[in-house]
């Protein structure tokens, strides 16, 4: 069906770049022609002036009334298809009224000569600036207009055209057979020059048209990849979203603990302190553990809701001078109490380097509280601190723990958001501290080996160094 | 009435505790599933109220376990978490119920004493389906029984407390009148309509009337257990609210 229609869409088109062809070639003739025709004007005036005095009279060398006929025969002829050539080029019309009118100047040329052999030359000379027309009717009408000129002179006048009075009767056949001889010829030229051109066209429309359907094909491939684009960010969108869901549904869950405790202790509280002997009651125990609770309740829930604005929101470090020491001491007296034996192991005099104190804090106190939590309660468990660098080799800081380790499964996904291997927990804690040591412009790995314990090991560029080299 | 309850997070379990003794309950509390497991053996309690997400042993394992040595126990759990393998797996075990934290010392309340009652699952159907239902509701451990009239029924409702019903409202002569003199005997009762066909007006009139749910044949022991858990978890308040459930299509899925 496409194919089908594919091979019309050809030959229509190769059919107009044909015709247009042909007709720029008419034209092109037609041009010539006219030019022709001017010389020849010119030219058979000064072959009158010069030759037919002699030709005709033999000595006395006057204005003949041959010259007059180059003047007024040779415009006659002329003018029409000169007109006609610059009004209408490429009418059919006009190429047969130039052939007229070119075989009409070889018989005036032939007369002028007086029938000279030679001149009859003309004739063909004239056929084949014809066919450059490649038209067979333009050379069919142009013989017909010769044979019939030929044959009136050659009966009524013979010495006009065969320069003497009493030709051989076959003369006009001999005329007629090398005329015949060149048409034949010449037809041959135009046939085979017009199939040319028609097969030059057949080419270039299917050039066009390849070249066309290779324009629709990078279009449509243009399109493609561009929805290829749009749905790509569709799915990064998809994924965004799916990750803000799994983030809300797992903040939501881990609020969950600590809402129900502070209503169950409200709710308690409520009932022993409205009751109608809540004087008494006021000596419960219980009534100033739960309020103690229900704060410790709501501070779980603020860090909860902090971590996740930590994430969501991760702020530029602002570095300053910041001792080390005195910091991990900072970020241990802000850990819940525990029975883990917390060692701050960072020499006292090594070099003070360049961080966002907040920041910093808040890494070490992850790093640590998450070493705290790895050590089974049963177990006499301890986290050690301890820095190094800053001279002229970058910082090291390292937490390390002997608890009970991190499954190898486990190590590769520890610093994405949302993993966790505790029962409890938002799965944020190390995925804050990775984004908060990569605003640092430094690196944190992990390794650990089960039952033996786990090692946090930050990297920081030493700016110092760097500004020193 | 003794309870066990068991949950990781020290200080819930504190205040839930303290908050049932004052309710009158007999309570003791236990860290993890093993001092559980641990104490069921030591004494006697009528029912285990246990978290489900714990670490070490969950309480799934905790509630199998239990399965095998105390079967008659019931066993209600306690969630943080909205939808969950665990709990759907719990409940067609035959959990009594599942209560989502943080829940209201009512709800708990309600639930403790509609499982000290040890109710029935009643269901009002003729046809030869009725009793491998039934045996598959009895083979996860709930108490399960058929009654083929309107009358029978209600008898049945008053002698053994039945707390869910599954009337076949095509089967009985007049299902509505049914489904109303069931909530006339006890309004906490979780009826729910079942039908062999979408039979709209029915199941409209049903639900006007307060049934829990309506449901599609045909009937799937999955769907049967879901549905009892979940009728068993609701909250007193919801209970006049009437229609919670609706079942849509023929193999809908139950939506709040």
């Amino acid at each position: 069906m496409t194919a089908q229609h594919g091979v019309d869409a050809t030959a229509l088109r190769a059919d107009q770049l044909f015709q247009e062809h042909r007709r720029s070639v008419m034209e092109r003739t037609d041009r010539m022609m006219a030019t022709l025709m001017i010389v020849q004007w010119l030219f058979a005036i000064a072959l009158a002036l010069v030759l037919s005095p002699y030709t005709w009279e033999g000595r006395i060398r006057s204005p003949h009334v041959h010259v007059y006929a180059a003047v007024l025969l040779g415009g006659a002829i002329s003018s029409l298809p000169i007109f006609l050539c610059i009004k209408r080029p490429g009418w059919l019309s006009t190429r047969l009224i130039v052939a007229s009118a070119q075989m009409l100047w070889s018989a005036l040329l032939i007369h002028l000569s007086g029938g000279r052999i030679e001149t009859h030359f003309h004739v063909f000379g004239s056929l084949a600036f014809l066919a450059f027309y490649r038209d067979i009717r333009v050379l069919a009408l142009a013989s017909l207009v010769v044979a019939a000129d030929h044959f009136v002179r050659g009966l009524v006048w013979p010495d006009s055209v065969y320069g003497i009075a009493n030709p051989e009767w076959w003369r006009f056949l001999e005329h007629a057979f090398w005329v015949v001889f060149e048409d034949i010829v010449l037809v041959f030229g135009c046939i085979e020059s017009t199939k040319e051109m028609r097969l030059v066209a057949l080419r270039r429309a299917e050039a066009e048209l390849s070249s066309q359907r290779e324009m629709a094909k990078s279009l449509e491939l243009d399109r493609a990849m561009q929805e290829l684009q749009t749905s790509q960010q569709a799915l990064v969108r998809a994924e965004k979203l799916a990750a803000v869901g799994q983030l809300a549904a797992s903040v939501g869950h881990e609020l969950r603990n600590p809402l129900a405790t502070i209503r169950n202790a409200s709710k308690y509280l409520g009932k022993r302190i409205t009751g109608p002997n809540a004087a008494a009651n006021l000596n419960d125990p219980k009534v100033p553990q739960f309020i103690a609770l229900l704060d410790r309740e709501v501070s779980a829930c603020t860090k909860i809701i902090s971590d996740l604005l930590d994430f969501a929101r991760e702020r530029a470090p602002v570095p300053e001078p910041c001792p080390l020491r005195p910091l991990v001491e900072d970020a241990i007296s802000i850990l819940p109490e525990s029975s883990v034996r917390i060692i701050n192991d960072v020499p006292a005099d090594l070099p003070v380097p360049s961080l966002d104190r907040d920041l910093f804090r808040q890494i070490l106190t992850n790093l640590i509280q998450n070493g705290v939590e790895a050590i089974p309660s049963d177990r006499q468990g301890q986290v050690t601190i301890s820095a190094e660098g800053g001279r002229s080799s970058p910082w090291r800081i390292t937490v390390a723990d002997n608890g009970s380790g991190i499954p190898e499964d486990a190590v590769v996904k520890i610093f994405e958001p949302l993993f966790t291997t505790k029962t409890k927990g938002t799965g944020l804690g190390l995925a804050i501290v990775a984004g908060m040591v990569k605003a640092h412009h430094g690196t944190i790995a992990v390794e650990s080996s089960t039952g033996l314990g786990t090692r946090f090991v930050i990297e920081l560029p030493n700016r110092a160094s760097l500004r020193a080299a | 009435m003794r309870i066990l309850i068991v949950d990781d997070e020290g200080s819930l379990l504190l205040t839930l505790v303290a908050n049932l003794e004052l309710e009158g309950f007999d309570v003791v509390g236990a860290e993890d599933a093993c001092s559980a497991l641990t104490l069921l053996q030591q004494q006697t309690f009528d029912l285990v109220l246990t978290d489900i997400r714990m670490p070490g042993m969950s309480g799934l394992e905790l509630f199998r376990a239990i399965r095998r040595t105390h079967p008659t126990l019931p066993v209600i759990m306690m969630t943080a978490f909205a939808a969950e393998t665990l709990i759907e797996q719990a409940v067609q075990e035959g959990v009594f119920a599942v209560l989502p934290k943080p829940f209201d010392i009512e709800h708990v309340v309600f639930a403790l004493s509609r499982a000290f009652s040890r109710p029935v699952v009643l269901l009002v159907e003729d046809s030869v389906e009725a009793k491998p239902l039934a045996e598959a509701l009895q083979a996860v451990g709930l108490t399960a029984s058929i009654s083929a009239d309107h009358q029978a029924s209600v008898v049945a409702a008053q002698q053994a407390p039945a707390d869910v019903v599954f009337v076949n409202v095509e089967l009985v002569d007049d299902g509505p009148a049914l489904v109303e003199s069931l909530l006339r005997l006890d309004a906490s009762i979780a009826v729910i309509a079942t039908a062999s066909r979408a039979a709209p007006e029915l199941f409209r009139k049903v639900a006007e009337l307060g049934a829990f749910a309506c449901l599609l044949k045909p009937l799937e022991p999955e769907r049967l257990v879901h549905l009892v858990a979940r009728a068993r978890a609701r909250p007193q308040t919801q209970m006049r609210g009437g229609f919670r459930h609706a079942i849509g299509g023929q193999h809908g899925t139950v939506s709040d």
